[in-house]
């Protein structure tokens, strides 16, 4: 049976769109790339925070929204980034972009070897495996304190630099980020519209997908499962690392499961069906806290906290009962385009 | 080791394990019934606590402070089902879970915002500070969490395992369809279920405030180490769970009691973790079909 | 392994050479397989063997043990007596996956069709095993990935054609029929190039017209040497092209041989007589 010359005509539409993505990055990566050289000191601090909030929650999007392995361990990762960079830098001088890269590789282990425990679990169980992992991180640093400072947390962290700017500079951390996270973006979306991305979207059996026949269509879905755990761990550890430096100074009570909570949170809200789901997911987010911050101790009393806490709850509610696919379509259905492929 | 260090480790144990075991049966109640892992029962638990101290300060006796707490605690779980789960009922398990934890980000900003930062406390009920048993010193507090703790399990595993009721809850999650047929109604059950998980959930609260003092933000690890336990006695079975409370406290009191330094935590921990990893489905309900 | 587009008319490729001095040598062989679950005995002793190129079919009343045993050749139950032979080699316990790289693949009774993604990338999963794309290579979009992700498009473009589906390429599998749902699912699993076929009752629910293509369906597969193992529990419509018939019931074989002495077969009519009910209305 040959092909017909309209089936032809329909191939290069998976290029197209393929394309269109591209062009939405390349759009994307000019406004986050010249809007801080306008902006003031806040907005930029702001955006700092969103970009190493999206990248984790990037990661998380592969993991949830494209395999549907529940995770609520990422700070765990996170955390373990920037403590191996902490490590590395304060007690053995080694140079800190070297630790970065070492500190994703640790990281990336470590979940190697948890992943491949955890998803011989399926379903439910992995939510409170992922949990305990925020714990077992959590006291492990608090405990080891010659190594990483205990409960006080680690000081004095060198910061990173490059040609004469170093990340004491906002604008510097603000690029190394953006720029890192829009790499990211962008290995994601290859990511997903590749054998592997349709690989991992069989798997998701809360989305539609059927372990029992990827298998039987010759998909690993363990070798699956586990990988994308770890490249979600390499982002979170990439995002960790520059954390440390940006700060300076960490301590255990960042990486608590409050943390990984709210990345998985990001992911939902934003929309779990594709990688630009964690730059809205994230936007909003950070973008309430800071309404919050802002209004709520003049208007009403309280700590601005609580008043957090509770839009969190109730925009995830929210967003599960009438948006279950969070934002995303919502933004993909308002662009102009030919014909909607799951990108 | 002396027979008076063993001992110690062995009350303390126990204590844990039934603070472990009480904690894990609230996730027990829910998920036996909708197969919802409930992450916002740790602020069940919280919320027993803090609106027990609330009470008490005012001057109500202790125990209607803890009846009206477990109340209050119970109605919150209902309103979480009602307004929350059931809405939801026809979407994935990911879903469900996520919705409970939003529910539990709002549940621990409430308790902020009425309760701030600060620790709360009881004093141990009827003010027993500490008790001398044989040669170990035990809290007051544990005659009072071992003794109702057992009450709680006695009660459920009679229930699930013994009663009609107790099997229909059960039939609505292993056999939804059967159980329809049979003229349960699955949302009363479900509905029930989150009423008695927070309900047990407060009173954990409330039995735990005069040893651990309680705060706003405590509602998470809880959370966290009780789907431990739980799961790693076997969440189907009241036993396994009742078990895998047990086995949490134990290998926690022996490890702080054995192991120099801070490190006793993440022992146990691993511990724990290593044993749900090696028997996936709960130390009772071994590989297969289950 | 590149396909050629203008070769595009044969479309199901199997994906090993069969080997010249192994033509006679049965490509599965299914020896003494029994499995409990508990006390519940399923299947009890089962053997039997299949020649390259045949259509077996497997009948039996409801609960007979059939589905069970698919599962048992393609890897998603564990053996627990008895040995599963395919092409001469020993299937020992490997996962479903592994098996389909050996070239077994099932398509399942609920068809489990992907419902978060189109149709025709349902069918390129089903070219899984023809790439070599990774994490790295696909993230990084190399050239190899790219020209792997094209061919794949175009030979899963090519089974959805076989089924007469190309139209519906870009839909969602939700808005198709029944009985196009089991088409795409039948173009998902011919795919993956596997020569051994496992179709787990693939006529329930499909119209007398869907029932004669997808007879059509099978014959020509068998044309071009796959071999097919169809399990079904209505008799009278496979009876045309099935080579080899098998009966199973609670668990045992009962019978083997050609349709017509499997029909005359005094016990598989005794077992056959209180279903008989059931196959009737069931077609």
């Amino acid at each position: 049976m040959l092909v017909s010359i309209q089936n032809i005509r329909e191939i290069p539409k998976k290029v197209a769109s393929t394309n269109r993505q591209y062009l939405a990055v390349g759009i994307f990566a000019m406004l986050m790339l010249t809007i801080p050289l306008g902006a003031g000191v806040y907005p930029n601090t702001v955006m700092v925070e969103v970009g190493f909030y999206s990248i984790v929650t990037m990661g998380l999007i592969l993991v949830m929204g494209f395999a549907g392995q529940i995770s609520l361990g990422h700070a765990a990762l996170f955390g373990c980034g920037a403590y191996v960079s902490g490590i590395l830098t304060t007690q053995y001088h080694f140079s800190p972009w070297l630790a970065l890269f070492l500190a994703a590789v640790f990281t990336g282990g470590v979940a190697a070897i948890v992943g491949r425990a955890m998803f011989r679990m399926h379903g439910l169980i992995l939510a409170g495996v992922t949990l305990a992992l925020n714990l077992v991180f959590f006291h492990l640093i608090s405990s080891l304190s010659d190594l990483t400072g205990g409960a006080m947390g680690m000081m004095n962290i060198p910061p990173l630099s490059l040609g004469g700017f170093t990340s004491q500079n906002l604008l510097f951390n603000y690029y190394l980020l953006w720029i890192i996270a829009i790499l990211l973006l962008m290995f994601s979306l290859n990511l997903a519209n590749s054998r592997v991305g349709r690989a991992l979207r069989s798997l998701n059996a809360y989305a539609g997908g059927s372990e029992d026949a990827a298998q039987v269509l010759g998909v690993n879905i363990m070798k699956y499962k586990v990988w994308v755990f770890v490249l979600s761990a390499v982002y979170a550890s990439i995002a960790g690392s520059i954390y440390a430096h940006y700060t300076r100074i960490i301590e255990p009570g960042t990486f608590m499961l409050q943390f990984s909570a709210l990345v998985a949170l990001m992911a939902i809200i934003g929309g779990r069906s594709s990688p630009w789901g964690a730059f809205l997911g994230a936007g909003l987010i950070v973008g309430i806290r800071q309404l919050l911050q802002e209004f709520i101790p003049a208007l009403v009393g309280g700590p601005s906290g609580s008043y957090e806490l509770i839009a969190y709850g109730i925009i995830l509610v929210v967003a599960l009962l009438f948006l279950p696919q969070g934002l995303f379509p919502i933004v993909q259905k308002a662009m102009p385009k030919k014909k909607a492929i799951m990108s | 080791m002396d027979f008076s260090v063993a001992l110690q480790i062995f009350l303390s144990g126990l204590n844990l394990g039934c603070i472990y075991a009480a904690l894990g049966l609230g996730f027990f109640v829910i998920y036996s019934v909708t197969r919802v892992l409930n992450l916002a029962q740790g602020e069940f638990v919280m919320l027993g606590g803090m609106l027990t101290v609330s009470f008490y300060t005012m001057g109500i006796p202790l125990f209607s402070s803890i009846l009206l707490s477990v109340v209050i605690t119970a109605l919150a779980g209902a309103g979480l089902y009602r307004f929350i789960i059931y809405p939801a009922r026809k979407s994935s398990g990911m879903t469900k879970v996520f919705l409970t934890l939003g529910c539990a980000f709002i549940i621990e900003g409430i308790a902020l915002r009425v309760w701030g930062w600060e620790f709360r406390s009881l004093p141990a009920f009827f003010n027993t500070s500490s008790i001398h048993l044989w040669e170990a010193t035990i809290f007051g507090q544990t005659p009072w969490v071992i003794g109702i703790t057992l009450l709680m399990v006695i009660g459920l595993f009679f229930f699930f395992g013994h009663t009609i009721q107790g099997k229909a809850m059960r039939a609505c999650a292993d056999e939804p369809l059967g159980a329809r047929m049979m003229g349960i109604s699955i949302e009363r059950m479900a509905l029930f279920s989150f009423v008695l998980a927070a309900g047990l959930g407060a009173i954990v609260g409330a039995l735990i405030t005069p040893l651990t003092m309680t705060s706003y933000s405590m509602g998470l690890p809880l959370t966290a180490k009780g789907v431990l336990a739980a799961f790693v006695g076997g969440i189907t079975r009241v036993e396994g769970v009742i078990l895998g409370g047990l086995v949490y406290g134990m290998i926690e009191a022996i490890t702080a009691g054995v192991i120099p330094g801070g490190y006793h935590s993440v022992i146990a921990l691993a511990i724990l973790v290593s044993v749900l990893l090696y028997r996936r489905r709960g130390i009772l309900l071994t590989a297969g079909k289950g | 392994m590149k396909v050629n587009l203008a070769g595009m008319k044969s479309v199901a490729v199997p994906k090993k050479e069969r080997r010249s001095g192994a033509v006679d040598a049965p490509l599965l062989e299914v020896r003494n397989v029994s499995m409990a679950f508990g006390v519940l005995t399923v299947l009890n002793g089962v053997s039997f063997s299949v020649p390259v190129g045949n259509i077996l079919v497997m009948i039996g009343p409801n609960g007979a043990g059939k589905s069970t045993l698919l599962k048992l050749i393609s890897g998603l139950l564990p053996l627990q007596e008895g040995e599963v032979w395919f092409r001469q080699k020993r299937l020992n316990r490997i996962a479903p996956h592994r098996i389909a790289s050996l070239g077994i693949t099932q398509l399942f009774q609920d068809i489990q069709l992907f419902s978060n993604m189109s149709v025709i990338e349902n069918v390129m999963v089903g070219c899984h095993l023809r790439a070599k794309a990774d994490f790295m290579s696909s993230g990084l979009r190399l050239p190899r990935a790219r020209v792997d992700e094209q061919s794949v498009l175009a030979t899963a473009m090519s089974q959805l054609s076989l089924v007469g589906l190309e139209q519906k390429a870009w839909a969602n599998p939700g808005s198709l029929s029944w009985g196009q749902q089991k088409l795409v699912g039948l173009a998902r699993a011919l795919a993956t190039g596997s020569e051994l076929l496992l179709l787990d009752e693939p006529y329930s629910g499909l119209l007398t017209v869907e029932v004669d293509k997808l007879n059509q369906l099978i014959l020509e597969l068998q044309r071009q040497g796959i071999t097919t193992l169809i399990v079904e529990h209505l008799t009278d419509i496979l009876m045309g092209i099935a080579n080899q018939v098998i009966v199973l019931d609670h668990g045992e074989k009962i019978a083997e041989g050609t349709p017509a002495e499997v029909q005359h077969n005094k016990r598989v009519i005794d077992a056959y007589l209180g279903s008989e009910q059931m196959a009737d209305e069931g077609s």
